[in-house]
């Protein structure tokens, strides 16, 4: 199953949360706009009536100013005065001197004017207008708008515009947070699906019930999927055969290696048995006729020189039959052998010397184990003499009675491991120890010398 | 010698003195009031007025201004009962209570004096003032002075103007006369200067079927508020209006053909000759 993931790293938190601050900043922005907008409309039209009602009360009122007509005007200005956003009105005389007054007009502290509802410094939107006739000054008319009207409209604007904003906010959350269940859902069925397929269960299948970017993901998921758990059989039937090759390539190389030392051993005591009898036969009548060829010289030296010859027949014969196989190996054991062969080495080597020290019991190993580990020793020497031009080399064999090692080292030149391909002796090498079930370790590095560790179950 | 020079300096001082007195005693009385009798409308008399007002506002250096009330009966009692105004433009007819209640005559429009017209539509059947018998009058007010004279006319010509017509009362002159000229009424009975003054459309499609006797023309009087050497400020700038240039463009605004003294007596004749009766 996948970990699962961080909250702020959640696709689904993260999509409402974008949609949402989305949403509260642009909603903000149109409420905070058309609230500017109503603010301005609505101030624009108590301007508009204010300024419209300043002048025809200026207007009008000209004429009983003139005719200080004051009754009349009073008259006028009650049914003015009904007006519901007016506070109070005032008319001023061409001194400032108050001559009407209705609805609470600050007489003694009287309001300054102001040009812009919005600009108020009180809850009154306070206008003037000159009274002339034919452009002749008669007083002033002073009122004063109220704002709370206009200040409740406002109010119940922004009320309703935030009233709309939230709710279309609330909505946005919940659609946002139903497709986003939705999608992620899906994501995570993906998801979990992948994770069943890293764990190597192909027979996973994700539901493509919906023709969406999803529906398709999940439908090229399924394919991609069938095709890997296809690959992945082709590619494990072959390498069961591959295995299985390599397994009996191993065993015939086993075998190959069995038959070539028991041809090995046939061949030598052939060469023993056959060739050797008739050489020493061959040896014995020259002698008899050395011995009987008193009187005539070239009979004497004739039979002397098959004697010789002979004897350096029998020589090479020796040799071969023990480069074929050591006779000493079957008759006195590993360990006498390895000594008879490391001597052989060490006057082959005047420049180097080799040692052999071993501990634990190696006289009952058996015939396959012994040829094995010879042949190996062998090997090595070889490659030491070919290549190592090691001043000193250690031959270390144990039996701890579950298990016999071999540790061949010396200080040659040694090699870079991973840079040199492996020669045949080496495979050799490994394949004698893999017919015994053993491993073999081989450790070396450029001027740091070479050790080959062999070890063999005896169980 | 040095009795002549101290004489001399005390002269020249006091000349001084005097003459300062009577240059500035309006200002000191500001804001002045000057009241017009209201025989047109509002706008009328501020638009018609304004440059008398403000030519003897700069020459007198004080705040006067207009002010007039709703109706002749208003500007009446303001003058007698409360003397509210300062300078007084009233008709001549009125003048007489107005003297009364304290005011100082000190000059009248310079001219032999106004009459009263009775117009009707030019295409009229009225012909002569006895064809007026049974017909609609339109006037100003009851108490105008056109009203008075064109009465007087009529029961002089043997017409009882409250039972032989029907007089209409209007608010104005003007009023009078489109009344008339939209035949809504059958004549119209106003003073001379207004008909002067209609448009000229209206004043062609009408008929002047008969002129009253004249009356004294319009009085300016003053307040017992105002000083005599006031009074005698205006009176002077008033009468030497004709004799300056700026002076005359005024007059021609207000259609006057100057100021003039005038004898008390004048005003006096004229109330026992048409009011008393």
């Amino acid at each position: 199953m996948p970990k699962s993931i961080p909250l702020l790293q959640s696709l689904r938190c993260r999509l409402i949360v974008s949609v949402v601050i989305i949403e509260i900043v642009m909603l903000s922005i149109l409420v905070w706009n058309n609230i500017s907008i109503i603010k301005t409309t609505h101030s624009d039209r108590l301007k508009d009536t204010a300024n419209s009602m300043l002048q025809q009360i200026a207007n009008t009122s000209g004429s009983y100013m003139v005719a200080v007509d004051y009754a009349s005007l009073e008259d006028y200005l009650k049914n003015v005065i009904d007006y519901r956003e007016l506070v109070y009105l005032a008319i001023l005389d061409r001194d400032d001197n108050l001559v009407i007054s209705m609805g609470p007009f600050p007489d003694k502290h009287r309001p300054s004017i102001d040009s812009d509802p919005t600009k108020t410094d009180d809850k009154i939107f306070d206008i003037a207008k000159d009274i002339t006739v034919a452009d002749q000054p008669m007083g002033k008319v002073l009122v004063g708008f109220s704002l709370s009207l206009m200040q409740d409209a406002i109010n119940k604007s922004r009320i309703r515009g935030i009233s709309i904003a939230a709710l279309e906010i609330i909505l946005t959350i919940i659609v946002t947070i139903v497709i986003g269940l939705g999608l992620t859902r899906r994501l995570a069925l993906l998801s979990n699906a992948a994770a069943q397929v890293e764990a190597g269960n192909y027979s996973v299948s994700i539901p493509t019930d919906t023709c969406d970017e999803v529906g398709k993901t999940a439908m090229a998921f399924n394919q991609m999927v069938a095709e890997v758990s296809n690959r992945t059989q082709l590619l494990q039937q072959a390498e069961s055969r591959a295995s299985t090759l390599l397994k009996e390539n191993r065993q015939l190389i086993h075998n190959s290696l069995q038959i070539q030392e028991l041809e090995r051993k046939h061949l030598a005591r052939e060469l023993h048995d056959e060739l050797g009898q008739c050489l020493t036969a061959i040896q014995a009548d020259a002698e008899l006729i050395k011995d009987l060829s008193t009187n005539d010289k070239r009979i004497e030296t004739s039979a002397t020189a098959i004697m010789d010859v002979s004897s350096r027949v029998y020589d090479v014969v020796h040799s071969m039959m023990h480069r074929l196989r050591p006779g000493i190996l079957d008759n006195l054991g590993l360990v006498e052998a390895l000594k008879d062969e490391i001597n052989a080495w060490n006057s082959r080597n005047i420049d180097s010397h080799c040692e052999l020290n071993y501990s634990g019991e190696l006289t009952e190993l058996d015939e396959h184990t012994n040829i094995t580990l010879y042949r190996i020793v062998q090997e090595c020497l070889t490659n030491i003499s070919k290549h190592a031009r090691a001043n000193k080399v250690n031959i270390q064999l144990d039996n701890n009675g579950t298990e016999v090692s071999l540790n061949v080292s010396d200080d040659g030149l040694g090699f870079n491991i991973n840079n040199t391909t492996q020669g045949l002796g080496l495979i050799g090498m490994r394949e004698r120890v893999a017919s015994l079930n053993g491993t073999l370790l081989l450790e070396s590095s450029p001027t740091q010398g070479t050790s080959i560790k062999i070890t063999v179950p005896l169980i | 010698m040095r009795l002549f020079v101290v004489t001399s300096c005390l002269f020249l001082l006091i000349n001084n003195v005097s003459f300062a007195a009577t240059n500035g005693s309006c200002k000191t009385l500001s804001p002045i009031t000057f009241a017009i009798l209201p025989f047109v409308s509002t706008k009328q008399l501020v638009i018609r007025f304004t440059p008398l007002v403000n030519y003897l506002s700069h020459h007198l250096d004080a705040d006067i201004r207009i002010e007039t009330a709703p109706n002749f009966s208003e500007f009446t009692h303001r003058t007698v009962e409360t003397n509210r105004y300062d300078i007084l433009f009233t008709a001549p007819h009125f003048f007489p209570q107005a003297h009364d209640a304290g005011y100082q005559l000190i000059a009248s429009v310079d001219s032999p004096g106004m009459r009263a017209l009775i117009v009707v539509p030019k295409n009229s059947n009225i012909k002569n003032l006895n064809d007026l018998k049974g017909k609609r009058l339109a006037t100003a007010s009851a108490n105008s002075l056109a009203t008075l004279l064109v009465k007087k006319h009529l029961t002089e010509h043997n017409i009882n103007p409250d039972k032989d017509l029907t007089l209409i009362t209007t608010p104005t002159h003007d009023a009078s006369l489109l009344s008339t000229y939209h035949n809504i009424t059958d004549a119209s009975a106003l003073m001379q200067p207004p008909y002067a003054a209609a448009s000229k459309q209206v004043r062609d499609n009408m008929r002047i079927l008969a002129k009253t006797h004249r009356a004294p023309h319009i009085p300016l009087s003053v307040s017992k508020r105002i000083s005599k050497a006031c009074a005698n400020e205006i009176s002077t700038h008033l009468i030497n209006m004709k004799t300056t240039k700026e002076g005359k463009q005024v007059l021609k605004h207000n259609r006057f053909s100057g100021f003039q003294k005038v004898n008390l007596e004048k005003y006096e004749h004229f109330k026992h000759a048409i009011l008393d009766k």
